[in-house]
């Protein structure tokens, strides 16, 4: 029976030691509380799962998820999340991807599916019109990411399938391996890959045209027509549109925060080489979208003759100013080796940046060099391979770092490297990079929103003041845009009851803004209750001792550290967490979670 | 006196790039827009609200690597050899 509430209406359990498929049908109290996505990980790994189990064990789950909200046409609504136990860092990890294969998931009959155990060879997962089958996936393994998907297409002689898959990264189970959909949309951080690698699982391949019906079209018709108008008004989506991410190459650079030589600057002199103006003067072709997408803000671009969608912000950052390096083209190709292997293109490059320090203070002696654009494609290549001075790296670099004694040079937080922003300068986005649950990463609470660009209004990025509570308000907002399916960059133009209105008309249900982001917030905790359980304390809610010991020296945020206290303090009191960051037994209760 | 100015992004294909700018001692980050709406017509459209002399959502101006919104705003004062950098609204993730 067709679904009324936009849901496929299914969840796949495979069980891959046994290699049988258990197909439920989505709980009504699931879809209610936890809406999709980051919830749907969150909640099934939590509830059938011990946080302690080796995340590279069989007995770690891994959860494919969308959203009641994705490909159901409303613009922007296009996401999937992947969630598992990370080996990066231990924490309950979720990662966002777009492009089509959320949409495709749901049109082959699946809200979900759960990995479980692990598979004696290779297999993938093949997902048809409510029938699920696991398949030999012998021949595949070892294929790059685009190989992979054109032999899949091929083989299959089905144009229309949409693949998710690991490359080589997360057969040699790298603990920066991600999850690659659409050739080039990344499920990019937490090591996600090196789990599926690990469970001897290449893909998910999903194809069919089941219908998604929405609760309440004619509701859903005036919401849809209200944010559309929204985000074609916002300047800032209009900008993504002409510029992409990479416009933000620029903008960080001017207000002094773009981390430059891992972190031991803020300010790159040659930032203009590697900016999204200067790839729109050179190597765009155009630009595309995800599913149902009007933003568009995904780069399709040519280098020596190969055409490739990306790269982004981050990767344009982290193998350009992180290393010092201005060759825009070598930039490119690097973040697209990044996808073809299936690494993370943030975690690859600053692992590549941590190297690059210990190789300048004489720590070691074989490494890469600050500024050199020659043979970082093919250092990427041994990374992902595990091969050569690579191998040192691929499992990021927090471990190099404390193998060669220095972990002090891994910019991580809870092992995972920090993005594209210097929290020197910016006082809220810092206390969201310390207290993200997993580790650092920028998407988890984007407060370069307010610090930086204005949206939803300006902040003074350099006072404390009141941050604590928008911290709050970010980190459970986008919990459950990513819950909903809706991309994050909507987040630009809409509040929470947009999503609200969203979320309610599609599914038919009640639902207020305050609603949509108290699911946000039980999630959050969820999420935080499992981390304290692999024993994650306060003492881990920190940044890297440079931060916070080593003042920047050069403009508007000059001489300043990220300041810890009070920040901290205030953020576990607005959270109704105890003075150690553990949630009550009161606000669990009010989050229904005791 | 004189400032160097930077613009970016959407705001590069009605004015250069990289310049340098006299102007009186003493003069703002006002006095700085009128000589460049002056210069560069489509400018005022870029960065104010219809008609007003108010900065439209989400475009920043800044002095020396800081938002003029956390010093002066318009009225920030302008010191030899500063650097003002324009952005109209743009961003990403
Ligand atoms: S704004 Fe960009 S990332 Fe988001 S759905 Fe559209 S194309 Fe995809």
């Amino acid at each position: 029976m067709t679904q009324m509430d936009g849901y496929a209406g299914k969840i796949a359990y495979v069980d891959l030691t046994k290699g049988t498929i258990d197909i439920q049908e989505t709980p009504t109290d699931l879809k209610r509380d936890y809406l999709g996505g980051r919830g749907f990980g969150t909640k099934i790994i939590s509830d059938r799962m011990d946080p302690l189990v080796d995340p590279l064990s069989p007995e770690n789950i891994f959860v494919f998820a969308s959203g009641p909200t994705t490909g159901t046409g409303i613009p922007l609504g296009s996401r999937y999340e992947v969630s598992t136990k990370s080996p990066l860092n231990d924490t309950l990890m979720s990662a966002n991807s777009g492009g089509t294969f959320g949409w495709k998931m749901k049109k082959a009959g699946f809200d979900a599916i759960v990995f479980e155990g692990r598979s004696a060879k290779p297999v993938y997962l093949y997902l048809n019109e409510g029938a699920a089958e696991l398949r030999d996936a012998s021949s595949y393994w070892g294929m790059d990411v685009h190989a992979t998907t054109d032999a899949f297409l091929s083989d299959l002689g089905d144009k229309k399938a949409k693949i998710a898959c690991i490359g080589p990264a997360g057969e040699k189970q790298s603990l920066l391996a991600c999850v690659i959909n659409d050739y080039d949309r990344a499920a990019g951080r937490s090591g996600a890959g090196a789990v599926l690698g690990s469970k001897n699982v290449k893909a998910v391949v999903a194809t069919g045209n089941l219908s998604i019906e929405e609760a309440d079209k004619d509701r859903l018709n005036a919401v849809k027509d209200r944010i559309r108008t929204k985000l074609q008004e916002n300047g800032i989506c209009e900008a993504l549109t002409n510029y992409g991410t990479a416009v933000l190459v620029n903008i960080v650079n001017e207000n002094y925060i773009l981390p430059t030589h891992n972190f031991q600057s803020a300010h790159f002199e040659n930032a203009e080489n590697i900016s999204g103006e200067r790839m729109a003067e050179t190597v765009l072709k155009k630009n595309s979208g995800c599913f149902a997408c009007i933003v568009k803000c995904s780069r399709i671009c040519e280098v020596d003759g190969v055409v490739n969608e990306g790269p982004e912000y981050e990767p344009m950052w982290a193998f350009g100013a992180n290393l010092g390096i201005d060759d825009l083209n070598t930039v490119i190709k690097a973040a697209w080796e990044c996808n073809k292997l299936g690494l993370d293109a943030i975690g690859t490059p600053t692992a590549i940046a941590c190297a690059m320090e210990m190789q300048e203070k004489g720590y070691i002696n074989n490494g890469p060099k600050f500024g050199e654009a020659a043979g970082i494609v093919e250092l990427v290549r041994q990374i992902g391979l595990r091969e050569g001075f690579g191998a040192e790296l691929t499992d990021g670099s927090y471990r190099f770092a404390e193998r060669h004694g220095h972990p002090e040079l891994s910019m991580s937080v809870k092992k995972q490297d920090l993005p594209a922003y210097d929290p020197r300068g910016l006082q809220g986005h810092g206390l969201s990079y310390a207290t993200s649950n997993r580790g650092g990463d920028h998407v988890y609470g984007y407060m370069i929103s307010p610090e930086v660009l204005g949206a939803p209004e300006k902040l003074d990025p350099y006072t404390s003041d009141g941050k604590a509570a928008w911290v709050q308000v970010f980190q459970d907002l986008t919990a459950a845009i990513d819950a909903s399916g809706m991309c994050l960059f909507s987040s630009f133009a809409l509040d929470a009851t947009d999503y609200a209105d969203l979320t309610a008309a599609t599914m038919g249900i009640d639902l207020d803004g305050p609603g949509f982001i108290r699911i946000g917030e039980r999630i959050w905790n969820l999420q935080k209750l499992f981390n304290i359980k692999v024993g994650y304390t306060k003492a881990d809610d920190t940044l890297p001792k440079r931060l916070l010991t080593e003042p920047l020296r050069e403009g508007g945020p000059k001489g300043r550290v990220w300041e810890r206290e009070p920040l901290l303090s205030e953020y576990y009191s607005v959270r109704g967490w105890d003075a150690d960051g553990v949630p009550t037994d009161e606000k669990l209760r009010e989050l229904g979670l005791k | 006196m004189q400032v160097t100015v930077k613009a970016f992004a959407t705001l590069r294909n009605i004015m250069d790039s990289k310049f340098t700018e006299e102007l009186e001692e003493g003069s703002t980050i006002s006095d700085l827009l009128t000589t460049l709406m002056e210069k560069y017509s489509g400018l005022s459209d870029e960065i104010f609200e219809d008609g007003r002399r108010e900065l439209k959502d989400f475009v920043n101006i800044l002095v020396n690597g800081r938002n003029i919104s956390f010093l002066n705003g318009l009225d920030t004062t302008l010191n030899n050899g500063d650097l003002v950098v324009l952005f109209p609204p743009a961003g990403g993730g």
